[in-house]
């Protein structure tokens, strides 16, 4: 084994992610990092001291992951010390794409997938070894490096069905990057369940033409590859499952990181959710993860800049400075978590509380004229001192007096 | 508001009415020669008429009728000045004169102009103030589904109608066409068995147009009139068409569609003035821009005699677009391009002598314009509009709050969600309210 490195962005960051680890520790109780998970890097088309920082970092933040990343060596460098040891993690995160490993690191994985062990299949991670069979059994589809019929069938959605489709052809396509709609084909699975059925997916490359045995392969969600952006006309599997032995595996064709400065494929709270909990099944075969607020829906892209959502204190202040004209992403996460909450009193109550904050703050007129319509129906006598008070400056006066009327305190 | 504001005019029109027609004929029936000679009619028994809103549907409105013999329009008002003088100007060329008045305040046209009938096709949140302003002076209305933006405004028309003793219908004119009649009939008989289950299928959301910047108010639009008793806004270019995509103004394409497919589902099954008991659903709101209703919308509806309908965007529904029973014999799908069974052979059933006959009228505004001479109820008078909008106002408030609602269909009041009844109106901007 080279090197393990820690990331020095991991590093900045670690104030907030102490703050939150030590946060998450207290409320559950759980074990921080009870799951190990390995990361795989080193070599890739793709940018790849970025992505395998920004992997790290989300499963960190699920809470339920120790994580290290392993570099390989430079392309065309001697991988001969290339041995990872597989069997000290619930499950190896591959963002790899390059140089052969050495026999026995490839005897190490299959082994170690043989016998129970958990694989995320991360992106580019599908692109290489076409000839290792092992390795594309247990991938389940793969892309680009000659892949052709040879490979396996091409695998997609059509009529309600997994076609696999022998056709000759090239594996492996991607059409410009573009935000797409992601559809759960499978809403039970553990993955899966719970998540909004479909949702818009943030600015990515969306890979089609896959091809691979695809056997034991579960598909989770698909996406069009609509060819208007150059895609293929297919709906092409974006998350799978794949059984090998005893091993489970997780693939996500989503996540694409390239050398621009922006990341928003791996911003995408989609993105983000299906990776901690793809990995949190791989590794052990459940989802414990509670279903985060503020998920993308099939109208709108939700990117997580921190990668986890707000907190509502943070969602607050972000909300306070709404201008009408600008984006309402804040409001409408608001919106969203009360109406999720809204059969429960005690929740509604503390958003009021919340607020009722705001209102009493100097947050912008607008962000309390938007405010004052959602407590104009999940609104108690509480919050009616406050609308009172904002009945008296014109430019909160017509949506008191609406919040007023329709609590009928008026 | 009282009688004495009824022209002269009108009254002799409901008098000659009742002399000429009786109370026993059917105002389908009425033969084109009763109106005398080649269709001609004398301008004593002219349905004068005026419209309110002229934009695409009120003057797509105003086409359908304007060539009708027995129909003169005298005014429109629109608060759009291009659009009032384009509609004064296809009046004035269809009856070759110059005599259309152009109004853009719909308070002076309604004390200006002595009135038998008015068409109105306003953006939503216009419909009660205008409508209930237009009853209380005794005139007829051939007004637009939905009937209005709220539970409350719906029944506060109805009330009007009523108590005005007007004729009203609505433009659900799927009512009117045969094949929809067929399909209720075919299921109103049981030809297809005992109905457990519905769905309606309404069209998809519109996509997102971001949020447009704030523009100037073109020339002509009269913007804070155009809002009324909406929330103040700037002007950012989304006015005609799509003030559909904003909540302030409509509740999208379930509450465009539901006063259709709904009101058939509803005739079909006998329940066009009785409605759900419990409601339950999800919609899916866009997260940026404008545009603030849902794209998706999906929601369940008990009735108390056990029967289920599901409502939603037609993606996700098997059979897509209309209005589709289940019964014992598969199941029936109407919509506009005809009709489609799971056992084509029920489509070659027959409506006997023996069988229930529904409403038959085969050209709505016709029988608009028979109504306002027989005083007969029309094909979807308010009552009726109310109780197939209440299901898309319903659905759109189990949606907005997220719960699990149960419908006091008497008191038209929730039971168990104070938060939701708070849903069943929305505020006025003043000055505006129900009594102008």
């Amino acid at each position: 084994m080279k090197k393990i490195k820690i990331s020095s962005r991991l590093k900045s960051f670690s104030g907030l992610f102490v703050s939150i680890l030590l946060l998450i520790q207290f409320i559950s109780c759980e074990p921080i990092g009870k799951n190990r998970a390995l990361i795989i890097t080193g070599q890739n088309n793709h940018n790849w001291e970025k992505s395998s920082v920004l992997l790290k970092d989300i499963l960190y933040i699920s809470g339920i992951f120790k994580t290290d990343i392993l570099i390989s060596p430079a392309q065309g460098e001697d991988m001969s010390g290339f041995l990872p040891s597989f069997k000290k993690y619930n499950v190896i995160v591959l963002d790899y794409n390059g140089d052969s490993w050495p026999d026995q690191t490839k005897n190490n994985f299959v082994e170690y997938v043989k016998g129970g062990g958990g694989v995320v299949v991360y992106h580019a991670a599908n692109n290489p070894f076409p000839d290792w069979k092992e390795f594309n059994e247990i991938i389940g589809l793969g892309g680009w490096g000659n892949r052709d019929e040879s490979s396996g069938p091409y695998v997609y959605w059509e009529n309600g069905e997994i076609i696999r489709n022998n056709s000759p052809g090239r594996g492996g396509d991607h059409g410009e990057q573009h935000a797409f709609l992601v559809v759960n084909r499978d809403k039970e699975h553990p993955v899966t369940k719970g998540l909004p059925e479909s949702w818009m997916h943030a600015r990515d490359e969306l890979y089609g033409l896959l091809r691979g045995p695809a056997t034991n392969l579960h598909v989770l969600a698909t996406a069009y590859s609509d060819t208007a952006t150059g895609g293929d006309g297919r709906h092409e599997p974006v998350l799978f499952t794949i059984g090998y032995g005893e091993g489970r595996i997780f693939h996500t064709v989503l996540g694409h990181a390239g050398g621009e400065d922006e990341t928003p494929a791996m911003e995408c709270a989609g993105f983000i959710t299906t990776l901690q909990r793809g990995a949190e099944w791989a590794a052990t075969g459940n989802v414990t993860l509670d279903l985060p607020d503020n998920l993308p829906n099939s109208a709108s892209v939700v990117k997580w800049p921190d990668f986890r959502p707000l907190t509502l204190d943070e969602l607050m202040v972000k909300a306070s400075s709404y201008k009408v004209g600008k984006s309402r992403k804040y409001l409408a996460d608001l919106t969203q978590r009360i109406r999720k909450d809204s059969n429960s009193p005690k929740m509604l109550l503390k958003y009021e509380e919340k607020m009722i904050e705001l209102l009493n703050s100097e947050a912008t007129s607008d962000s309390k004229n938007y405010l004052m319509k959602e407590l104009s129906w999940m609104g108690s006598d509480k919050c009616i001192p406050v609308l009172k008070e904002l009945k008296k400056n014109k430019n909160t006066e017509e949506m008191a007096s609406y919040a007023l009327e329709r609590l009928s305190a008026d | 508001m009282d009688s004495k504001n009824k022209t002269n005019r009108r009254r002799f029109l409901r008098k000659a009415a009742t002399a000429v027609f009786g109370v026993t004929v059917l105002p389908s029936i009425i033969p084109a020669s009763a109106l005398g000679k080649d269709g001609h009619v004398p301008p004593s028994d002219r349905i004068v008429m005026g419209a309110i809103g002229v934009g695409s549907m009120g003057t797509g409105n105003m086409i359908n009728s304007l060539k009708k013999n027995e129909v003169r329009y005298v005014a429109v008002c629109d608060v759009d000045l291009k659009r009032s003088e384009k509609a004064r100007l296809l009046v004035n060329q269809t009856y070759k004169n110059s005599d259309c008045r152009q109004y853009s305040d719909f308070r002076e046209f309604l004390e200006n102009e002595e009135l038998d009938a008015v068409c109105i096709g306003l953006p939503d949140h216009w419909h009660a103030i205008i409508s209930i302003a237009v009853a209380n002076k005794g005139i007829d209305i051939y007004g637009e589904k939905p009937l209005a933006r709220s539970i409350k405004e719906c029944r506060a028309i109805v009330d009007a109608v009523e108590k005005n003793k007007i004729i009203w219908q609505t433009g659900s004119w799927q009512r009117s066409v045969a094949h929809f009649h067929y399909a209720c009939e075919l299921i109103r008989n049981g030809k297809l068995g005992e109905i457990t289950y519905v769905e309606v299928g309404l069209p998809d959301g519109r996509e997102s147009i971001g949020t447009p910047p704030v523009m100037p108010v073109p020339d002509g639009l009269d913007w804070d009139f155009w809002l009324g008793p909406a929330p103040a806004r700037s002007y950012r270019g989304v006015c005609h068409w799509d003030w559909r995509w904003i909540l302030d103004y409509s509740g999208g394409q379930l509450t465009d569609w539901a006063g259709h497919h709904v009101d058939i589902a509803h005739w079909g099954l006998g329940l066009d003035r009785s409605g759900p008991v419990e409601i339950e659903g999800k919609g899916v709101y866009p997260l940026e821009g404008i545009f603030n209703v849902p794209v998706e919308y999906d929601f369940t509806c008990k009735y108390e005699n056990g029967l289920t309908m599901r409502v939603a965007n037609r993606s996700r529904l098997p059979q897509g677009m209309g209005a589709t029973w289940y019964g014992e014999k598969g199941w029936l799908n109407v919509d506009r391009s005809g009709l489609t069974a799971e056992y084509p052979e029920i489509l070659n059933e027959k409506i006997g002598d023996g069988d229930i006959k529904l409403y038959k009228s085969i050209d709505h505004w016709q029988n608009f314009l028979d109504c306002v001479k027989s005083r007969k109820e029309t094909i979807t008078p308010a009552e009726i509009a109310h109780r197939s909008i209440s299901v898309g106002l319903l659905g759109e408030i189990a949606m907005l709050t997220g719960q699990k609602l149960f419908w006091d269909l008497e008191k038209e009041m929730f039971t168990n969600s104070d938060y939701a009844n708070r849903l069943l109106s929305w505020p006025y901007k003043k000055p505006w309210d129900l009594n102008v």
